[in-house]
């Protein structure tokens, strides 16, 4: 039996996010995963046939990165595995990938102390110059390292309702991709009232709490004393205990989002600003985006915004609102401004954000690129777009050996 | 095509199509032509240094963007030197975009010979545009996708082999016993051939070529240390062993053989060399051999016109290998009547004619005729008779133009005698002082 690793070093949504490769992989061998140590314990939660090994960083000591990690280095090494997929950019992970033979490893590889990407990496940054049509989802875009994907629906459970009431995520990693909590309180009690839900859990971590306190504040007292506040009272058990069998999870684009549609929980993501449903959308069917499409979306999160994340007032229109409210008129019969919402399904290469309203603005490349990447993975003939192929391709692509699929 | 012409082919830094191009040279010049050689395999070092400098993937890609545009500018300043009548490149060649655009606008016309799958390396679709000829080794659906995308002159152009290389060869018992088998195969470790050639294990088999590694069943099978094997050396393997395994590649190790269209090169290259191969059935095989699966498929004896042994699944091939080793004389036979085949319908010089011939037919006016300073009138007897030996070696036709002469003389190495300087010199002089001399 063939034995693989995965090494993902990231944070805790995108190792959520690898499991499309890790079930691709599991269905030709045995599978290891490499993660940061602090994510070891919600690695097993999510992947309990796995091998997970920890790796000593967010946290600890140099002390302990060296002398606790030498010890798990050593310990992948023993192993000998067929190949390893490196998935991140960072430093940290190309360090590891240094322990194999570069010709097993896909992703990012060292050879002869040189980082050399694999060809479907180098697509990836191509394609990621022109992020409002991202073609793909990172879901699919890391399962896609693996000789063969399993189907994209087969991935996650069908996110259905399961009547323990709402959630409600309070933050993202950046602030300019969360609503403060006078934004989210009408958007709560809209979702709350529109589930007919009784029960209401604030989810987040320790510095979430005042922002949870100002919304509990900014609700109506009735709905107020529905919510359990669990900001920075869960450990991931507790975290996947408190998701589960939830009618709904209301969240900017962040790890529990995906977490719930790893559970079948039913998304209602609120994305805003470099938030961008296209790439990191909660993946499975039966998830709703509420995508921002102002001018400057996606931004750069990592660069000031000139607006004051203005993109995040088209949540606090009455038209958005009365979409959950269910108004047969007023409101709710007038144009979103700003902000499409999208429904999650799939095609033959992944998870795919159909508009049930308005029209997503960059459709028709998305499309073209979609189809020029599934005739590169073998799953389709592309169209006879020169645009999508001079963006995807480079001269070094076949002119220089590349061989590294 | 009678007309002998100057041909630039630019070969790839590396890869499959590498010797291909130089089959397709060699092949040329047998056939008259003028040929320049784009040498990119020589830049392949500089490559290799590049990847050795541990910098970022980023810089990396930049120096990566850089080295390519100075190759291809190579290339350009090479056709502007040398003024072919065509320029010829194989897949991978150093042919970037802009100098494509660049000669389209000079008027030298283009030509590709994509000998790659298709559906494998897509990337065909950036630049088959840029070339006025597209020959390729797969038929429809290819062609018509070539055709969505505005490739007008595309061809279907099937591989070949080179008879003044790929021959039966007279080996030592020595060369029998380091080369020879019951059974080898000379390639690459793809999936489908790694994960099929582990049955065969046990059998007085070889696996000569690289990517092998890793596989323990399979490791003792595979010689030299799994290193790339030389063409030179690739003649002596299959002309020592007794049935050569042909089975194309695939990248999925589900099912050995893959089914697909294309027939590649080392088909028609055991065939010329009048050895014996054990083949997988591709969909255009049988339309460039007469092939056979009686044997392969249980079904009798082979039928006696055959020319390729061919088997349809691993079962197949079993059945194969155990009619085949006790039946040396149906062996030979099925080879010897192969190796005709490809001398008279499929060797390179068959290939590059078909290819020059589709070239005049759909280019009018092509090849241009050139403007070039003609012979001297009165050449003495004797001169004139060592003359035409000088063009023979040169492997020139006696009515090669004088400026083709020039060039051919200016590719050859080391001290020149007192012809060939002379016509150098007669050259310059022209250059200098015009026909008249004043």
């Amino acid at each position: 039996m063939s034995k693989h690793l995965v090494i993902q070093l990231a944070r805790f949504g995108d190792i959520v996010q690898t499991k499309r490769l890790i079930l691709s992989l599991q269905a030709q061998g045995e599978v290891h995963l490499c993660v940061d140590r602090s994510l070891q314990e919600l690695a097993c939660l999510v992947y309990p046939g796995l091998v997970v090994h920890g790796l000593p960083a967010h946290g600890c000591t140099g002390d302990e990165v060296f002398s606790s990690g030498h010890t798990v280095l050593e310990a992948l090494r023993a192993e000998r595995f067929d190949t390893v997929y490196a998935l991140n950019h960072a430093g940290l992970c190309r360090a590891v990938a240094a322990l194999f033979d570069p010709a097993v490893v896909r992703g990012y590889r060292v050879d002869s102390g040189q980082v050399l990407r694999s060809n479907w990496v180098r697509l990836a940054f191509r394609w990621m110059a022109d992020r409002g049509a991202a073609p793909l989802n990172l879901v699919d875009f890391w399962a896609a390292l693996a000789p063969a994907m399993i189907p994209g629906d087969q991935v996650n459970p069908p996110a259905r309702p399961g009547g323990a009431g709402l959630g409600v995520v309070l933050s993202g990693r950046n602030p300019r991709r969360s609503l403060p909590p006078d934004y989210l309180a009408p958007v709560v009690h809209a979702v709350f009232e529109r589930l007919g839900a009784s029960r209401m859990v604030l989810l987040g971590a320790s510095a979430d709490r005042p922002a949870a306190r100002r919304l509990l504040t900014a609700l109506p007292s009735s709905l107020a004393s529905a919510a359990v506040d669990l900001t920075g009272r869960t450990d991931w058990a507790g975290l996947a205990d408190a998701l589960t069998g939830l009618d709904a999870l209301l969240s900017p684009d962040t790890g529990t989002a995906h977490l719930a549609a790893h559970l079948g929980v039913p998304v209602e993501g609120l994305f805003c600003s470099s938030a961008w449903a296209w790439e990191t959308g909660p993946y499975g069917t039966g998830h709703r985006i509420w995508q921002t499409v102002a001018h400057c979306a996606p931004c750069v999160e990592s660069s000031p915004c000139s607006r004051g994340a203005a993109c995040r007032k088209a949540f606090t229109s009455p038209a958005f609102l009365a979409r959950f409210q269910g108004r047969g008129s007023g409101a709710a019969s007038r144009p979103l401004d700003g902000l499409i919402p999208l429904a999650s399904g799939f095609d033959l290469l992944g998870q795919i954000w159909t508009p049930r309203e308005g029209t997503d603005p960059f459709a028709r490349r998305r499309a073209v690129l979609r189809g020029q990447l599934a005739e590169y993975l073998g799953l389709g003939i592309a169209g006879a777009d020169s645009d999508a192929v001079n963006l995807l391709y480079r001269e070094a692509d076949w002119m220089l050996p590349q061989a590294l699929p | 095509m009678n007309t002998p012409l100057r041909i630039l082919v630019v070969l790839p830094l590396y890869g499959g199509s590498l010797p291909i191009g130089r089959y397709c040279a060699q092949a040329l010049r047998e056939m008259g032509h003028l040929v320049e050689e784009f040498d990119a395999p020589a830049f392949q070092q500089a490559h290799v240094a590049l990847r050795g400098l541990r910098v970022s993937v980023e810089r990396l890609s930049q120096l990566e963007t850089a080295f390519l545009n100075t190759l291809s500018q190579a290339v350009y300043a090479k056709a502007e030197t040398f003024a072919p009548d065509l320029v010829l490149a194989l897949a991978q060649a150093p042919l970037g975009r802009q100098t494509l655009r660049r000669l389209r606008a000079d008027g030298v016309p283009t030509a590709m010979w994509f000998v790659e799958d298709y559906a494998l390396f897509t990337y065909w679709r950036s630049f088959a545009p840029l070339y006025d000829f597209f020959f390729v080794i797969q038929k429809d659906p290819f062609l018509g996708l070539l055709r969505d995308i505005g490739v007008e002159n595309a061809c279907y152009l099937p591989l070949a082999a080179l008879p003044s290389f790929h021959q039966p060869l007279d080996l030592t018992a020595a060369e029998r016993a380091r080369y020879g088998a019951d059974l080898a195969f000379l390639g690459a470790g793809y999936p489908n051939r790694r994960a099929a050639f582990r049955t065969l294990a046990g059998r007085n088999f070889k696996i000569w070529g690289s990517d092998w590694d890793g596989d323990a069943i399979l490791a003792p099978l595979v010689q030299q240390g799994g290193a790339r094997i030389s063409p030179e050396d690739s003649v002596r393997v299959y002309n020592a062993t007794r049935i050569n395994l042909n089975l194309h590649s695939s990248v999925r190790a589900d099912t050995a053989v893959s089914g697909g269209d294309f027939v590649n090169p080392r088909t028609f290259e055991i065939a010329c060399m009048g050895a014996f191969q054990l083949i997988d059935k591709r969909s255009l095989l049988d339309e460039l051999f007469r092939v056979d699966e009686s044997v392969c498929a249980g079904t009798g004896a082979p039928a006696p016109d055959a020319e390729l042994a061919v088997f349809s699944d691993w079962d197949g091939l079993e059945r194969g290998l155990s009619y085949y080793l006790v039946h040396p004389e149906e062996r030979e036979a099925m080879a010897r009547r192969a190796r005709a085949r490809v001398l008279a319908e499929h060797s390179y010089e068959r290939r590059m004619s078909s290819m020059l011939d589709f070239i005049q037919l759909r280019r009018a006016g092509w090849p241009a005729p050139r403007a070039t300073a003609d012979w001297p009138q009165d050449i003495p007897a004797g001169l004139r008779a060592e003359l035409a030996a000088l063009l023979q070696r040169l492997g020139l036709p006696p009515q090669a133009a004088f400026v083709d002469v020039v060039t051919r003389l200016r590719q050859e190495s080391g001290v020149l005698g007192s012809l060939e300087t002379s016509l150098l010199f007669l050259d310059e002089w022209r250059k200098q002082y015009g026909s008249s001399g004043s």
